[in-house]
């Protein structure tokens, strides 16, 4: 069934599109809102952890300048620097006043112009002299304010990070000693730790992008060059497909970058759980669309496919099909009609069945009525040469007479010229007059340019036979009178049959009524000719009753379409 | 499919596929191109870090570092030679430097007149590090410092298989070493080259670092090294003894070459000023066992330079024989016999 296939297809693609298409669209759409929005609400949590990290190590610069500033305003520090004077307790009252409430992020150490090491807020004073031409007491001396680098020495805890370093000048402006603090690795982390969230990753970068700290010490190798490669060769930081994303931030003051590294917030196994749901969502919507079609089509589909089996019944002429009402629906009346149709049309050919059946019949009679015939009209023909032997002249003219009557009676045509029937006529009105011993007589008038005329065989003789058996019953002197006659417009022929006998009631008189069942075997004959003539001519002919005018008796006229040759049925 | 369908699709295809958004704006902080040097080095991280980290905060360039070993940096340099992408290469004897000469141009540097006159180049191709004279190492265990003194020691069946020497095709140390061995044996260089490959009895080592492991372990007893790797391993406790052979040693320099058509020039000089400079040059033996190479003598520990009895390195001749030297090298070590 090819058909119904097609359709439930169809049915399932439109359920497809309709269930799957919003789906997909509110899916991505969905995605789409929640990711922005997670992005948005994770891009402001950088930002402010950044900002967090930002002013804390803001601060913490501030703090040491503001310690030079005071170091380097004090009267004593610069001279007795300069003089290298050891364990000077003024030198240690001023350092320890000017560094109040910051030795817990950083220890302070005041160095002399030849970079070693005379005061310190530590407990033991630095041994190794600082180089003076390199690292951080050199960027001293070139800035006026704080010089920031990271420190060179270790990967503990312990191990210095971060040294931040300011030249003391003395009166004539030359570099008498210096301030240096130094954060180790520890105290920076106790400073930052759990302010960048405890999924980030934080790293601080000097101003090449060179590693001083990293939340994780490993990052330090691996992450530092990478992101300075990628910054120097004009990449984005973050690589398409990585987990992490990347926030920097550029601490104006100490010169130095904060690389914040976050997970992705759409990462792979979020998308991973994401795509699932919506493949999952999406095989519900499929399965439901098969299911829907499916059951739509069925319901659809099965009235119509017992509709289809019914029309293959009817034509296979099995007219007893019925579809059972199941629905109220378009579908139900639509059976419903076809139930009307098929009762109708086995009405129609019950109807046919029975008219050919009638029709049969008749023609088995007919045939069967011309069967004898012959054997009548020959027994006719022998009894005539019996009667001319034994001298009975008027039975050998009534059997003449009779055999010609049987012979045009069972003759096969149908319609026979006017001429032959008066001929017939004739013949019957001997056969009368024989029988009534000369008492009747016969009179045709047929003028000769209507002998022609086509009429039914025998509608004549009934007419003639009811005028001598009733119209002339006890009369002497009958007269039978045939005329025929042409009427114009409609060109119609009128036979008329006139007798001058009783004439008949005045009630019977016009068009032929067929009278009640009681005397309807008298006019037997004239209601077959009546008959005839309507049924070849219909209804506007048939015979016409009438008394005569001026003397009894009656004239039966037939009234028929002037014909010269015989009637195509 | 319909137009309605069509825009649907193309509706989701747009939803789906907008799902990444473009990267944030570049990072902020990138170096303008005039604030840039790209270094070939071959040096270890522990030798240029420190130095491209003061170079960076004097100056403001940003300093990209390619490492490498020396011949493939200078192969990647004659490759690159018509789009150079490198400013200067940094590390690398200048024996090794002068075979590439094609690859450098000429850059007299600041303190080019206060520099030792044996440890510059005369036409300036390159600036000079730090010299490199060659030593022999011995195990202080193991060996008795007095049967080790000159280069012909080394034929003593005493080391018999136990010298450690690395392949001289490999390293460009080993290379200078084993024609310093050859001037100052002085004798006909096939002879020499098959007598030394004798005494190795075919056993040479792959990598420089491996010479110090083995002496410092006991595996070999004496060694051809040069005197920064020798005096580190020394200062890192290793058994190494040095000798300074009485017969004279080579003392060649290692150097930065500015690279001809440098992206980077000026920046270029100004590093090759800065590695010639006295900041560096002073922190050279301190922090690098390296030896400066200033005129003026920078007061250290090292023996000075004087007192070492040196030969005349002839620079030219090592290059242009290089390959030779090496074929025969290989010939003999694979015990082959001289004609």
């Amino acid at each position: 069934m090819k058909p119904a296939c097609s359709f439930r297809t169809r049915l399932f693609a439109g359920f497809l599109l309709a269930s799957l298409l919003p789906l997909l669209l509110c899916s991505a759409l969905l995605l789409q809102v929640f990711r922005v929005q997670l992005e948005r609400q994770v891009e402001s949590e950088c930002q402010e952890y950044l900002d967090h990290v930002s002013q804390s190590l803001t601060a913490l610069y501030d703090g040491f300048s503001q310690t030079a500033r005071a170091l380097q305003a004090s009267p004593y520090i610069s001279p007795i620097l300069a003089e290298r004077q050891y364990e000077n307790a003024m030198v240690y009252t001023e350092l320890y006043s000017a560094t109040e409430g910051k030795r817990s992020h950083a220890r302070f150490d005041l160095y002399d112009s030849s970079g070693s090491c005379l005061y310190s807020t530590g407990s033991a004073l630095r041994q190794q002299p600082l180089p003076t031409r390199w690292g951080i007491l050199y960027a001293a001396q070139q800035t006026d304010g704080l010089a920031v680098a990271p420190a060179e020495g270790g990967d503990g805890d312990a191990a210095p990070l971060l040294q931040a370093a300011a030249c003391l000048t003395d009166a004539d402006g030359k570099a008498a000693g210096y301030l240096v603090a130094t954060i180790t690795r520890a105290q920076f982390h106790q400073q930052l730790d759990g302010t960048y969230g405890s999924r980030n990753d934080l790293l601080l970068l000097d101003r090449y992008w060179r590693p001083i700290y990293t939340s994780q010490t490993s990052l330090a190798d691996s992450l530092a060059p990478l992101l300075r490669e990628r910054l120097l060769a004009g990449q984005p930081l973050e690589q398409t497909g990585s987990e992490f994303f990347y926030r920097t931030a550029f601490l104006q003051e100490p010169g130095l970058y904060l690389v914040l590294q976050c997970p992705q917030t759409f990462n792979q196994a979020s998308r991973r759980l994401l795509a699932t749901v919506a493949a999952g969502s999406a095989l519900i919507c499929v399965i439901l669309s098969v299911l829907m079609s499916l059951r739509l089509s069925r319901q659809m589909f099965r009235p119509i496919q017992s509709l289809h089996r019914a029309i293959s019944q009817v034509v296979q002429n099995n007219l007893d099909v019925c579809i059972a009402p199941e629905r109220n629906d378009e579908l139900g009346q639509l059976a419903q009609r076809f139930n009307g149709m098929v009762a109708a049309l086995k009405q129609n050919q019950k109807q046919l069945v029975e008219n050919q059946r009638e029709l049969n019949e008749a023609q088995i009679r007919m045939l069967q009525a011309q069967l004898n015939p012959h054997f009548l009209c020959n027994t006719l023909d022998t009894m005539k040469w019996i009667s001319k032997i034994n001298q009975m002249p008027q039975v050998a003219l009534m059997s003449t007479d009779l055999a010609d009557i049987l012979r045009f009676c069972i003759s096969p045509d149908e319609f026979v010229p006017l001429r032959r029937e008066v001929e017939i006529l004739h013949r019957y009105m001997e056969i009368q007059s024989i029988r009534l011993s000369g008492r009747c007589r016969f009179e045709v008038d047929l003028p000769p340019e209507l002998e022609d005329c086509m009429v039914p065989k025998m509608i004549l003789q009934p007419i003639v036979e009811n005028a001598v058996l009733h119209g002339l019953d006890g009369v002497e002197n009958g007269v039978v009178q045939v005329r025929a006659r042409q009427r114009a417009a409609p060109e119609h022929l009128h036979i008329e049959v006139a007798d001058n006998g009783h004439g008949i009631p005045p009630e019977l008189a016009g068009p032929y009524v067929r009278p009640a069942a009681s005397g309807a075997h008298s006019h037997l004959g004239l209601y077959n000719v009546d008959t005839i003539l309507k049924k070849h001519y219909g209804p506007a002919c048939g015979l016409w009753l009438a008394r005569r005018a001026e003397q009894p008796g009656t004239v039966v006229t037939a009234v028929l379409p002037l014909r010269k040759e015989e009637p195509s049925c | 499919m319909r137009k309605p369908t069509k825009l649907l699709c193309c509706l989701l295809v747009l939803l789906t596929g907008c799902a990444r958004q473009a990267p944030p704006d570049t990072v902020r902080g990138a170096p303008a191109p005039q604030d840039r040097l790209v270094l070939y080095t071959s040096h270890k991280e522990e030798v240029y870090q420190p130095i491209v980290t003061e170079f960076e905060s004097r100056t403001g360039i940003w300093v990209e570092v390619v490492p490498g070993g020396t011949n493939e940096l200078l192969a990647r340099l004659e490759q690159e030679q018509d789009a150079p992408q490198a400013d200067v290469m940094f590390g690398g004897g200048v024996d090794s430097l002068e075979a590439y000469s094609h690859c450098f141009t000429p850059y007299f540097c600041e303190d080019w007149d206060v520099l030792d006159p044996a440890m510059r180049s005369s036409i300036g191709l390159w600036t000079p590090f730090s010299a490199l004279p060659v030593v022999l190492i011995y195990n202080t265990k193991l060996v008795d410092p007095a049967r080790l003194t000159d280069w012909p020691d080394l034929f003593s069946p005493a080391w018999q298989g136990r010298i450690a020497f690395c392949d001289p095709s490999v390293s460009g140390s080993s290379f200078t070493g084993l024609v310093t061995l050859l001037q100052a044996v002085g004798a006909d260089m096939d002879e020499t080259l098959q007598t030394f490959a004798v005494h190795l009895d075919g056993h040479q080592l792959e990598h420089s670092e491996q010479v110090l492991d083995a002496v410092a372990d006991g595996t070999d007893l004496v060694g051809i090294t040069l005197e920064e790797t020798a005096l580190k391993r020394a200062a890192a406790g290793g058994e190494i003894g040095l000798v300074y052979p009485d017969g004279g040693t080579s003392c060649i320099p290692d150097a930065g070459a500015l690279v001809a058509g440098a992206p980077h020039p000026e920046n270029a000089q100004l590093f090759l000023d800065f590695i010639a400079g006295l900041d560096v040059q002073q922190r050279l033996e301190s922090e690098f066992s390296r030896r400066p190479i200033r005129k003026t003598p920078v007061p250290g520990t090292l023996p000075a330079l004087d007192s070492i009895p040196l030969l005349e390195y002839d620079v030219v001749w090592a290059s242009e024989n290089h390959n030779k030297i090496l074929m025969s090298w290989a010939f003999y070590l694979g015990g082959g016999e001289a004609s």
